[in-house]
């Protein structure tokens, strides 16, 4: 159990560390020429790993729904927004304000999909996550 | 340095705001594909796709580079470690951990690596000192992310 909690914790390091490198090149090229490389490179790792592992047309991925297959070009814009961000306004800026409109946007995704919740909490949650989003705004217009 | 000097800009702050945004249409997306096919799969296609599409974007902006000396070799491999994340939540999800664990930890394991980056400068990104003001407000958005984590899903 620890040695899974510790994997999930190494997960969002390397989360921050992957922001960290891309923000580095995207400083040197530009964030759309970081987002290029993050995307490639990882194709190349994760092929890899797929020739190893196998099974990577296991299931049928030919049934998902067409919308199911535009998380790439979604993840380009990610990407290249981290990227252009985090030398601007600091890699816990980034991640703090990513996180907010995560979850903000996940509780407005499960409102609108039906998804039951409780009410109490997902108040709270987002209140206080806008009360943080308040004070990290301090006195900059 | 003034404590203000800190904070972001409007523009920077809804521009990190709305990728969040978009990060939970990206996660809906694959999340989809790996109901339908392997977690490998789920993975794999977003970044063949990505991969298309960014350079296509490269293509047609043709984005001056910031600067003409090289960046450094190392530079090139974030896209590493965005794939063994993959890997590692697609292990722990499936765990007493299951998925709201895993991603408050992934949480914690990413705004900890961010503050100390931010302190010690990491791979050659400015150094920068976090205010109390920034403490303040991390444990509140962190506070909201784990009620909403743990709690928000509870009928």
């Amino acid at each position: 159990m620890i040695v899974y909690a510790a994997l999930a914790l190494l997960a969002g390091v390397l989360v921050g560390l992957s922001r960290q490198i891309n923000g580095r090149l995207a400083l040197s090229t530009s964030a759309i020429e970081s987002s290029f490389w993050n995307h490639f490179i990882g194709l190349a790792f994760i092929t890899c790993v797929a020739m190893i592992i196998g099974g990577l047309f296991a299931g049928s991925p030919q049934s998902a729904p067409w919308w199911a297959y535009f998380g790439g070009p979604i993840g380009v814009i990610f990407i290249a927004a981290g990227s252009w961000l985090i030398p601007r306004i600091g890699a816990a800026h980034t991640a703090l304000l990513i996180i907010a409109g995560q979850m903000i946007s996940g509780v407005v995704l499960d409102i609108a999909n039906g998804a039951p919740g409780n009410t109490v909490a997902r108040v709270a949650g987002v209140a206080l996550i806008m009360a943080g989003m308040w004070v990290s705004r301090g006195g900059k217009k | 340095m003034d404590e203000s000097d800190n904070a972001p800009r409007l523009f920077h702050f809804a521009a990190a705001f709305g990728a969040g945004g978009l990060l939970t249409l990206m996660v809906l997306c694959n999340g989809t594909l790996a109901a339908y096919g392997s977690l490998v799969f789920s993975s794999w296609i977003p970044h063949l796709t990505g991969s298309a599409v960014a350079l296509a974007l490269l293509m047609v902006l043709r984005p001056n580079r910031a600067k003409s000396t090289r960046p450094p070799l190392w530079a090139y491999l974030g896209g590493v470690s965005g794939g063994l994340t993959v890997m590692l939540t697609s292990a722990t999800m499936n765990t007493a951990l299951a998925l709201s664990g895993t991603i408050a930890l992934g949480l914690a394991g990413q705004v900890f690596f961010s503050v100390f980056a931010d302190m010690r400068g990491l791979f050659g990104l400015p150094q920068r000192m976090p205010n109390s003001r920034d403490f303040v407000s991390l444990a509140l958005i962190i506070a909201g992310s784990l009620t909403l984590i743990f709690w928000g899903g509870k009928p």
